[in-house]
Formats: C-alpha cells, structure tokens, sequence
C-alpha cells in the first residue's frame, strides 16, 4: 500500500482550507481587488512545479497554485458578502492595488 | 522534459474545488432529499482514495485521492448549502419540493434571489458601513 496519495490528498484539503482563511483576511484588509496578484502567484508555483526534479515537490507545489488561483477567484464573492454583512467589513477605505485602473476594467473572475 | 505531477495535482485540486462551489449547489438545488447525492459522494470519495493506496504511480494515487477527499467535502458541504438556503444566503428552487417546503414557511428567511448576484462596492473608496450587520466572521458561507 502506498500512503503517499492520501498524504497528498489531505495536503490539498488543508491548503483549501487555509485559502478559506487568507481569503477572508485578505478581503477584509486590502479588497477584492488585489485579485490579480494571488492569481499570478498560483500561476507562478504551478508553472515552477514544471521544472523541479522532484515529484513530490512538484505535487505540493501544483496544489498550493491551484488554491491560490482559486483563492483569486473567490475574493470577489467574499467582498459582496462583506458588502451584505454576512462578515464583517473593515470601516473606510481599503489600498488600491498596483495597477487598480486597469484590474477594475478587466472585472474579478469567479467560480 | 518537464515535471506534470505538480499540474496534474493542479488541475484536480482546481475541478476538486470548482465541484465544491458549482456543482454542489447545483446538486443541492435539484434533489428533493440530499441524503442520496450525500451517500453517493461519499462511496465515491472513499473508493478513490481506496483505489489511490494501490495506484501504480505516485500522481494517480494522488489525483484520485484529492478528488477523492473533496468528495467526501462535498458531501458535508450538501448539508452546509442546504442550510445556506434556509437562511436566504443561497437562492431556493422553487421546482424543488423540499426548497418550495422552505418557501412556504412562515417567517421564512429562504428566497429565490441570488443576493451574490451582484458587484462588489469599490474598496477603495472607502465606506460608513463599519461592521457586519448579521455575521461578523461566523459566517460559513
């Protein structure tokens, strides 16, 4: 029997889950329109999983950029939840991201 | 030659999520009972993860058990969704006999509105709304 597939399996339920959390704290400190940013980020670890030797750091690597891209996604659903009180909404404005003009005309993407 | 375990692992973590968000509240809005999808997710998730402790490669093992362990998720997140609709935080289906039952309470908070149907408020610009007027953070939603 090899274990190492569930080892993997309960790492990507653990990286879910603690997207659930940088999700939430990242909307509520900078807005949903740092978007692009973690979405890059998720990019960046999947497309540096090409290039280890490694399998099963390739597979960490795969599974912690797909729940950044997620992430990315979901930044936008968690702001209009905040927007109906369903979580709390930091009082005053939050910081404009770089390049904020051109991120508010592309639109958030969601799932 | 490049290392496609880490986007194999990729690809199944995203459609493992993506099934969580859209298909099971697609799921919860179509059955009458969720017990059934429940039961079915949760055969599948642990065959899966079975299958995955006899793969004959370290990325079918871990495919399958990623898809596997977000099965058994989703099975629990049928319930979560289930409540989200009684509350109103996710839209009824009228056609559905057990989402109509929720309708028809009274004083219900259930509705056929999809309230995150809409655009965010630009953060930027700052709000007077300060803090959630019905969850504060416990939200599960």
């Amino acid at each position: 029997m090899n274990w190492a597939g569930i080892a993997l399996g309960l790492f990507s339920f653990g990286v879910i889950g603690f997207g659930f959390v940088w999700v939430i704290r990242t909307e509520y400190h900078l807005g949903y329109l740092w978007w692009p940013y973690p979405l890059l980020a998720g990019i960046a670890l999947i497309g540096g999983s090409l290039f280890v030797p490694s399998i099963g750091l390739s597979a960490l690597l795969g599974i912690a950029g797909a729940s950044f891209i997620w992430g990315a996604t979901e930044l936008k659903e968690q702001a209009v939840r905040a927007d109906l009180g369903w979580f709390r909404k930091k009082p005053g404005g939050k910081p404009a991201p770089p390049l904020a003009g051109i991120i508010k005309k592309i639109g958030a993407p969601h799932l | 030659m490049p290392q496609l375990a880490g986007l194999s692992m990729a690809t199944a973590t995203f459609l493992g999520i993506w099934w969580g968000h859209v298909g099971v509240r697609r799921l919860e809005a179509r059955s009458a009972d969720v017990r059934p999808p429940a039961l079915a997710l949760i055969t599948l998730g642990l065959g899966l993860n079975l299958y995955s402790l006899f793969a004959p490669s370290l990325t079918v093992a871990g495919v399958c058990s990623i898809i596997g362990i977000t099965l058994l998720w989703d099975a629990f997140e049928l319930y979560r969704q289930q409540r989200r609709v009684i509350k109103g935080h996710a839209p009824a289906n009228p056609a559905n006999p057990r989402h109509a039952a929720y309708l028809a309470t009274p004083n219900s908070r259930a509705t056929t509105a999809d309230l995150l149907k809409r655009e965010p408020a630009d953060p930027t610009l700052g709000s007077m709304q300060s803090s959630g007027r019905l969850g504060h953070g416990t939200s599960s939603d």
